[in-house]
């Protein structure tokens, strides 16, 4: 069943110098399934995640020949029913811990913002409601976490609560936007885990956004890869060491292996006609 | 002889009464020209260390010496002529405000050099950036470019020894791969000794000859490169780290391309 069905995304900026296409020409559909987006810084996949929540603001424009969740069309959507599908249907996972808590509410206060103020729950039982979510991401003392202020938790704990703040409404849908980038590699695989757990046992769809190929690889069933702002290759995460693009393989190749060999890495070849086309913008 | 002798280093904070020590009784040598990696998860007390060498950290215990001497305290300019370091976030690291020219120049005022024209240029044209540059400011450039400037703001007194704190981790991995190679060219150029530290192991492995794997702020093992490609870990938390490493995931190491 498909979840998600975007045809043709298109996200403008209107600059000084003219219109600025950050997304020309996205499209996919996604099932109850893990779809990893990749690129470079500017490839426009933050953007991509974005627009499907329509969180971009003006003078940023969204447009899209089809965009529909479950059979509400995103485009056609009030501002209202947006809000009723953020978080409750659809959730986001942001980038930064650091920069997407509040720094003057607690972790429990957060947590449970929502579920007071949304669904109407009693303190006693948002309480229980955020410890259970705490203790779903594998934080073993919820409650010290739920007492304490974000600039108190390390990066992987504030990356967690926010993964946690995003299950409470079990939405069926989540957008994780570089949820591991700022977490070391024995804590990436932990949240990856929890990531794949949640996904497997609530049914639920997601799309993993990151800039490391590898990761995405062994994480998502299906790999869009993105440059410019369009999807340059479509690969089955299993099969990325075949995947055909230059610019996928530049990807992989510049990456340095353990036990590789020391001569430089290459770099990325941007001279094929497929770096060259701007689509007539700038 | 080792140019940079650690011995035995703690380095205790005090923070809310409370004392936390980051470095327990951690020893290394790093030989001259040699390229060291420290690796680990985050708090494991790896950039401590290099912050402890230039004095951004209060060493409780232990000695540092380099080149047979023990450094002084506060550093002073002979310390900083010889040693010099690169910081994580180029975003942060440079003054918003001070052009590419000022923060490169900079140094070389303090230490009473002149020439400074002439320097400027050559270490643009060495870390790769075109001496247009010279006149902007740091947010008219990319992280890569900004990663550039702060390698040749480190480059300016002609020191032996980099330290290195994550030169890459807030890189695209393309831009990465140039930087890495920047290093590795100006290592070989200027007959440079590293000090390198980063979490991920395939990054050290492509830049280090030895590396020391830490945790909580103790060395738990020290491993030759051969041994590190041959997976020869003694520890169960060196091999968890290895086995954690995203670069296991693509399938054996592909032969090297001639």
């Amino acid at each position: 069943m498909t979840l998600l069905d975007v045809q043709n995304l298109r996200v403008t900026f209107d600059t000084e110098t003219g219109p600025v296409q950050a997304v020309r020409g996205v499209s996919f559909s996604l099932g109850r399934e893990r779809l990893g987006i990749v690129g470079e810084s500017g490839s426009g996949k933050t953007m991509t995640g974005r627009a499907v929540l329509r969180l971009i603001r003006p003078p940023g424009r969204i447009e899209a020949d089809r965009m529909v969740f479950d059979g509400q069309d995103l485009m056609k959507a009030s501002d209202r029913e947006m809000r009723a599908l953020r978080g409750q249907r659809i959730g986001m996972v942001m980038q930064d811990p650091k920069y997407s808590l509040n720094p003057v509410m607690s972790v429990g206060q957060q947590l449970t913002e929502g579920l007071r103020l949304r669904d109407r729950i009693g303190r006693a039982a948002a309480h229980a409601k955020a410890v259970a979510a705490l203790e779903a991401v594998q934080i073993r003392d919820p409650e010290r976490v739920m007492a304490a202020y974000p600039h108190e938790l390390s990066g992987g704990m504030g990356q967690r609560v926010m993964i946690a703040m995003m299950l409470i409404p079990e939405p069926d849908l989540l957008i994780a936007d570089e949820p591991t980038s700022a977490l070391d590699v024995t804590v990436q695989a932990e949240v990856l885990s929890i990531l794949d757990g949640l996904v497997r046992d609530r049914g639920m769809g997601l799309i993993f956004i990151s800039h490391d190929l590898r990761l995405v690889s062994r994480f998502c069933d299906r790999v869009l890869v993105m440059y410019k702002g369009r999807i340059v290759e479509e690969v089955q995460a299993g099969n990325l060491l075949a995947a055909r693009h230059p610019y996928t393989q530049g990807l992989l190749n510049c990456l340095p292996r353990i036990g590789g060999p020391r001569a430089p890495l290459p770099g990325l070849d941007r001279s094929g006609a497929w770096a060259q086309d701007n689509g007539g913008t700038r | 002889m080792s140019l940079i002798e650690i011995d035995n280093l703690s380095v205790t904070f005090r923070a809310k009464g409370r004392e936390v020590q980051a470095v327990q009784g951690v020893s290394l040598t790093v030989g001259e020209k040699e390229s060291f990696g420290l690796v680990g998860e985050s708090g494991s007390g790896k950039s401590t260390i290099l912050r402890a060498i230039c004095g951004l950290a209060p060493v409780s215990g232990g000695t540092i010496r380099i080149g047979g001497k023990v450094i002084p305290s506060p550093r002073g300019r002979d310390f900083s002529r010889r040693v010099q370091m690169v910081f994580q976030d180029p975003y942060a690291s440079l003054h918003p405000r001070h052009t590419i020219d000022r923060t490169l120049s900079e140094p070389l005022a303090i230490h009473g050099i002149g020439n400074s024209d002439a320097r400027v240029m050559q270490v643009l044209e060495d870390v790769g950036l075109p001496t247009s540059f010279r006149f902007r400011y740091p947010h008219q450039l990319s992280g890569g470019q900004r990663q550039r400037v702060a390698i040749a703001r480190a480059l300016m007194l002609n020191p032996q020894i980099l330290l290195l704190d994550e030169p890459t981790s807030a890189l695209d991995a393309s831009v990465q791969a140039e930087v890495l190679n920047l290093l590795n060219r100006l290592r070989a150029e200027h007959g440079l000794t590293f000090l390198m530290v980063s979490h991920d192991l395939a990054v050290i492995d492509h830049m280090c000859d030895r590396v020391l794997v830490m945790q909580h702020g103790r060395a738990v093992e020290e491993l030759s490169r051969e041994a590190l490609a041959a997976a020869q870990m003694k520890t169960a938390y060196a091999r968890s780290l290895f086995d954690a490493s995203a670069d296991r995931l693509l399938g054996p190491t592909p032969e090297p391309v001639k």
